[in-house]
């Protein structure tokens, strides 16, 4: 699939698919876009250029924290990992993504 | 907090920027190269692989701006370079920048000064540990408690100790072959230990200890010359040797608040004490006040006393700061309270006139820039934005004008710190900067950053983009001239009020200097004698003596000094029985023992009868004068003298003579009573103050009276002093008040009449084609006159009428602080005030006139 075929993100919820991605361990960038990609069965495309400055800015909410390590092909990358407080977040932002959905398709099976 | 932590991260960025492009570059290579890997694993060539990739992530410029983005604090980096903006704009105009922060820098020093003086002298906590758990106990009403009902309290044991003191102690100092008269604070054994008062040198005083001292750090540095071994050194006081057990602080402040500053504290039955309780830990004021009751209810049975219920007006006051003040309210705070906030409300003002200088000077400046700021506004610059550079000038004004203020105050309040103010009373006042003095500086920063640029930066900024745009946009139209005609109009108000003000504490002065008390201080002296081993005895000679001095042309003893509210006269209410019949007169009056030649010193003239005179002596039948507000309250219109006066407890004394009224304990008083009785037919008292009339000027007397006085007895403190310098202290609230208030106005007013100036001479400029114009056209100078004067009337008529009404009502409340001759709503002041200002704004418009006629139609036409 073309990536600009892929759904456009709903607002907000890119935070949420990183939180949730880095809740099973430190990944560096490329794997995240990746698994991603993956996950949604190449349903969900992040856009490289906005993942950065979405990483940067749960950075400095508190949400992850990133350090430099070595990938698996033995090259310096840059591994992000959930803090304690992001994975709080989480809980938090899943909880309320659940509801909105729910919400969202119940509006849509019977208005 | 999450939000401080962010914070935090997006802080610790600022120092990292340079490192966080370089991660930000290295983490952009790899993930386009872990994708161009993964792509040549399907089957891409390695330069079609690469080159996908970097096509697929897109713009890594914009996405490391984006990520930057995401770190910065953009609002404080736009601060940064408007403040260098503003910097650079101002030292364009140094002249101007450095009036406008001068003017701020005077008037933010004045008013943050008073707020200093006013907060150390009401609202300091006093030096003591953990000052919230002690608390002075006392009846409503009345400080002093016998100590005898103190023992009773202390004797039940219900808090973690007592301690008592008493302030208000004269102790004679021998020193030497003569004696001075201290200052001594007479303090319970118990004192230190409940206190927890902190000393610099030595010790504390500790329980069961008799005739020790600690002493002040002034008393050790001025009158024991800061000696070294001071430590275990005896005092003689009161004839009994007291040995100095320690040092206190230079920053001592004692718990009665108000600067109060003893000379020493010494162990001695104090008498009557004020009453302080440590409170176990954690017990609350209330807990503790329940805890008394009952045993108030004890006290009240034992020792009855007809001055006080301890059961119904038992109070526990806190020993600092607010809460004291709270409960104080009512006794003697009042007034000072209201002195202090007249002074910072004064001096606010001053404040607030030259912040319309600088609102004015800014927005002359921004309407002049208008073009500039609607050129940046289409350009799609937000006014936001623009509004938030215009402020950035107005706050780089008032924290340059603050920060001079505060120096301003560090140098005034050193210079005061310390000070022994010259009244009675020791009163010292310790000055230091402190974060209060910081918070209330923050605050005047803030409130003159938006007052003197929130006007100016939304003005200029609303001009619309397409007037400014257009040639000729540099005019400013009516609506700028009319904010600044405002601006000025404020001022010129504000200043007849702080002129009123000003006026009538100078009047105050005027008329507390001319002293027109009903006696005559020039050429006396007043030598106050303290504890002689044998008064009767000193007294006597002493007089003869003084008599025997060439120069001196009459002395004679008092008891009281008038008009010194701390050594004052008696104040007996009892009935008084006119001609010792049945009508009883209850009046409260002054009574003083004196000398036969007593109003002869004084320059107060007997109206009727005679004055006492040496056969007025013990044993022979008692007589008395009275005032002339007495005589005429007890007599009517008839002649009083040689009528009977019955005193309480039956003692019949004849009148002799009516005296003319003069002040006995204010300036302020009126219709005051006074008694006076022969000296020598009164209980002898262990002090005296003699009065003496010299023939020459009293300076050179000074010396000779106090030498001879103390040769007489070294054991009895002498002080002389001639009696303008003693009375300097009565009139020290009129002083500084006058010297404040009077500066303020005349600074407020110079400020105001700049103001007025700037706003004719800056229309007199915009206005110089439509001048030219109309001189071309045929305007005779007089007619540009009208023109130029005419709008400085406008201008100062409506200020000034503003400006009156608003002083009538404002002036009102001062009376409190004023001597009943100068009336507050008195017209004359108004007058006075409204020719002082006419005056000033006449000068204020003299040089745009002059300027305005000097138009030349020929050049203000090729202008622009």
């Amino acid at each position: 699939m073309e990536p600009n075929s892929s759904p456009e993100l709903l607002p907000g919820t890119l935070y949420l698919l990183i939180l949730r991605t880095l809740s099973h361990g430190p990944l560096h960038g490329y794997a995240i876009v990746k698994r991603i990609k993956e996950a949604s069965r190449e349903g969900l495309q992040v856009e490289d250029g906005s993942l950065y400055p979405a990483l940067n800015r749960m950075l400095v909410k508190g949400w992850l924290a990133a350090e430099w390590g070595v990938s698996e092909n033995n090259r310096k990358a840059r591994f992000y990992r959930l803090t304690p407080e992001g994975r709080r977040q989480l809980d938090k932002e899943a909880g309320e993504f659940d509801r909105l959905v729910r919400a969202i398709q119940l509006v849509m099976r019977t208005a | 907090m999450a939000l401080w932590k962010e914070i935090g991260n997006r802080l610790s960025y600022l120092f990292r920027r340079s490192r966080f492009d370089r991660e930000f570059e290295e983490e952009m290579r790899f993930h386009i190269q872990a994708r161009a890997k993964e792509l040549e694993q399907s089957g891409l060539a390695a330069v079609d692989a690469t080159r996908k990739a970097r096509r697929e992530f897109g713009s890594t410029l914009r996405s490391r701006e984006d990520t930057r983005s995401a770190w910065q604090m953009r609002w404080i980096e736009d601060l940064a370079s408007d403040l260098r903006y503003a910097a650079r704009a101002l030292r364009r105009n140094p002249a101007l920048a450095l009036a406008a922060i001068g003017s701020l820098a005077l008037g933010i020093g004045a008013n943050t000064t008073i707020f200093s003086i006013a907060k150390e002298a009401l609202f300091s906590e006093p030096s003591c540990r953990d000052p919230q758990s002690l608390v002075e106990i006392s009846t409503r009403g009345n400080g002093w408690v016998p100590m005898t009902q103190y023992r009773f309290l202390e004797d039940a044991h219900i808090f973690d100790g007592l301690a008592g003191m008493n302030i208000g102690m004269v102790v004679n100092w021998r020193n030497g072959n003569r004696s001075y008269r201290l200052a001594g604070t007479r303090v319970t054994d118990s004192f230190f230990p409940v206190t927890g008062i902190p000393v610099a040198m030595g010790r504390p005083i500790e329980r069961g200890e008799l005739n020790v001292a600690v002493v002040t750090y002034g008393f050790w540095k001025k009158r024991l010359a800061g000696d070294p071994n001071v430590l275990g050194r005896t005092l003689v006081l009161d004839s009994k040797p007291f040995t100095v057990v320690g040092v206190l602080p230079r920053d001592h402040r004692m718990l009665a608040g108000f600067g109060f500053t003893p000379d020493l504290y010494l162990t001695k039955d104090p008498g009557e004490v004020m009453l302080y309780a440590r409170l176990p830990q954690g017990m609350t004021r209330q807990a503790a006040y329940t805890r008394l009751r009952p045993i108030c209810r004890d006290l009240d049975r034992v020792y009855p006393d007809v001055n006080r219920k301890w059961s119904q007006e038992l109070q526990l006051t806190a020993i600092g700061g607010m809460d004291r003040l709270q409960q104080d309210a009512g006794r003697q705070t009042i007034p000072i309270l209201a002195f202090f906030a007249m002074l910072v409300i004064v001096t606010a003002i001053v404040v607030l006139i030259a912040c319309a200088n600088v609102s004015s000077l800014l927005l002359a400046r921004a309407l002049t820039r208008s073009r500039e700021l609607a050129i940046r506004m289409s350009l799609g610059g937000s006014r936001n934005r623009l509004v938030r550079q215009l402020l950035a000038e107005s706050m780089l004004l008032a924290l340059l004008g603050t920060s001079a203020g505060l120096l301003l105050n560090l140098w005034l309040t050193r210079s005061l710190s310390g000070f022994h103010i010259p009244t009675p009373l020791p009163i010292e006042l310790i000055l230091q900067p402190d974060r209060m003095l910081l918070a209330y500086s923050a605050i005047i920063a803030f409130v003159v950053t938006l007052a003197t640029g929130l006007l100016p930066a939304l003005k200029a900024t609303r001009a619309g983009i397409g007037g400014a745009l257009k040639e000729g946009g540099l005019q400013t139209g009516p609506a700028g001239s009319w904010l600044r005609s405002a601006l000025v109009i404020g001022q010129l108000a504000v200043s007849i009020v702080l002129l009123s003000t000003g006026l009538l504490f100078l009047r105050n002065l005027i008329q507390a200097t001319s002293f027109n008390a009903g006696f005559d201080t020039t050429n006396t002296i007043v030598a106050t004698v303290q504890g002689p081993s044998d008064p009767p005895k000193f007294f006597e000679t002493a007089l003869a003596r003084l008599r025997d001095i060439p120069g001196i042309e009459a002395a004679s003893p008092a008891y009281a000094l008038p008009l010194n509210p701390f050594l004052a006269f008696g104040r007996p209410s009892g009935p008084l029985r006119p001609d010792a019949g049945a009508r009883e007169v209850r009046i409260e009056y002054n009574f003083n023992a004196v000398g036969p030649d007593y109003f002869r010193v004084m320059g107060i003239p007997i109206l009727q009868g005679r004055a006492f005179v040496d056969a007025d002596r013990a044993g022979a039948p008692e007589t008395v004068i009275l005032n002339q507000n007495l005589a005429r309250r007890l007599f009517g219109n008839t002649n009083p003298v040689g009528r009977i006066l019955r005193f309480p407890g039956n003692r019949d004394s004849r009148i002799v003579g009516v005296a003319r009224n003069s002040k006995y304990v204010t300036l302020g008083e009126e219709n005051a009573m006074a008694v006076y009785a022969p000296f020598a037919q009164q209980t002898v008292r262990g002090y005296a103050h003699f009065f003496v009339r010299t023939r020459g000027a009293p300076e050179t007397m000074v010396r000779r009276i106090d030498e001879t006085l103390s040769a007489l007895d070294p054991v009895a403190a002498v002080e002389t002093r001639s009696m303008g310098e003693l009375f300097f202290g009565a009139l020290l609230p009129s002083r500084v008040a006058a010297m404040i208030l009077g500066a303020m106005a005349l600074f407020g007013l110079m400020l105001a009449s700049i103001g007025l100036y700037g706003v004719l001479l800056y229309s007199t400029q915009q206005r110089t084609r439509e001048i030219g114009i109309r001189v071309a056209l045929g305007a005779t100078p007089g007619n540009v006159l009208t023109m130029v004067t005419g709008q400085s009337l406008r201008l100062v008529a409506t200020g000034m009428a503003i400006g009156l009404a608003l002083a009538v009502v404002a002036v009102r409340p001062l009376s409190m602080f004023l001597v009943p001759e100068v009336h507050p709503t008195d017209p004359l002041n108004f007058v006075a005030v409204a020719c002082v200002l006419a005056l000033v704004a006449g000068l204020a418009t003299v040089a745009p006139t002059a300027r305005a006629l000097r138009v030349d139609p020929a050049v203000a036409l090729r202008h622009e």
